[in-house]
């Protein structure tokens, strides 16, 4: 079973969080290990191993981007592992841009400039995303991925910045 | 996790950073990424008119054993012909640092830079000899 048949939800990329929630409390509290304390003990299994895919389930679906990664591979792309390099020179080239001109901020709002930059290219490639999703456009969904997941990784270093440029304080 | 402490003073004292003229006729750059961590790794080689290394550079935005694998190569490669820097293995890299098994990518990717920037240096080179050619 999926991750969203599990929560009773649609396969999509524009999941409602409200919805997601409520599906995801709704499923905890038919798994929870306390209603069935008096089972026997092969239900009492089966519910812990429910709940735990409950969990996963929502851990998944709750980030945007890892919900994109993961519909990618229910349509049958595998994102590649670790051990070898990635095969879009674009990417490359802009990803080495961003984090050298990241690593050169010295200014908080500059940091939070490029932040709110990548958050605004991820909804751009997801929006875009929606559209690959829907033709199967295999080459396309990966390359996004590829894309989206950078711009992730670009995001939390500029929330290790932040943090660093606040620790030392203003520049001089 | 202990890190090997040649593991950390590459990265601690990291050699080689910095970059060359990537339009120069006598560089090749290798740019490289891991497709999982989202590290991005650039590595440059000068070569001389004898055809030895005679210097390289690097940029590495990733975790430790990455930058260090990537320092490692820049510092293994001067010197050497193109042949002999194309013939470093990941394994060698891993085993001189020490990388921990979930580190294995890292030296994977350094490898991978090292020979991207040899084939876009001979990619370059055998351009200018067809232009050559030509006139």
């Amino acid at each position: 079973m999926d991750h969203f048949a599990r929560l009773g939800l649609e396969a999509t990329l524009e999941l409602d969080g409200a919805a997601l929630d409520k599906a995801y409390f709704a499923a905890q509290r038919r798994w929870h290990p306390d209603r069935f304390v008096t089972r026997p003990a092969e239900e009492r299994a089966r519910a812990s191993l429910e709940a735990a895919a409950v969990n996963d389930a929502y851990r998944t679906l709750r980030e945007p981007v890892a919900r994109a990664v993961y519909l990618g591979s229910l349509s049958g792309v595998e994102m590649p592992g670790d051990g070898r390099t990635i095969d879009d020179p674009d990417l490359l080239m802009q990803a080495m841009e961003d984090r050298e001109e990241l690593a050169e901020c010295a200014a908080i709002e500059r940091v939070d400039a490029l932040a709110s930059r990548a958050r605004d290219t991820i909804a751009r490639e997801l929006a875009a995303l929606g559209g690959f999703l829907l033709h199967d456009d295999k080459g396309a969904i990966r390359k996004t991925l590829l894309r989206l997941r950078y711009l992730e990784k670009f995001l939390e270093e500029t929330r290790a910045r932040r943090i660093n440029l606040e620790r030392v304080g203003p520049a001089r | 996790m202990a890190y090997s402490e040649k593991l950390i003073d590459h990265y601690e004292n990291p050699r080689n950073i910095g970059s060359l003229d990537k339009a120069a006729d006598d560089v090749g750059t290798g740019l490289v990424g891991a497709p999982a961590c989202g590290d991005v790794m650039k590595l440059q080689i000068k070569v001389g008119a004898d055809g030895l290394i005679e210097d390289a550079k690097f940029k590495t935005f990733g975790c430790g054993s990455a930058i260090a694998s990537s320092s490692l190569v820049t510092e293994w490669v001067k010197g050497k012909t193109l042949d002999e820097a194309q013939s470093i293995k990941n394994t060698d890299i891993a085993r001189h640092l020490a990388l921990p098994p979930v580190k294995i990518h890292c030296s994977v990717l350094a490898e991978d830079a090292i020979k991207a920037a040899i084939a876009d240096y001979r990619a370059k080179a055998s351009a200018k000899d067809e232009t050559k050619a030509a006139d």
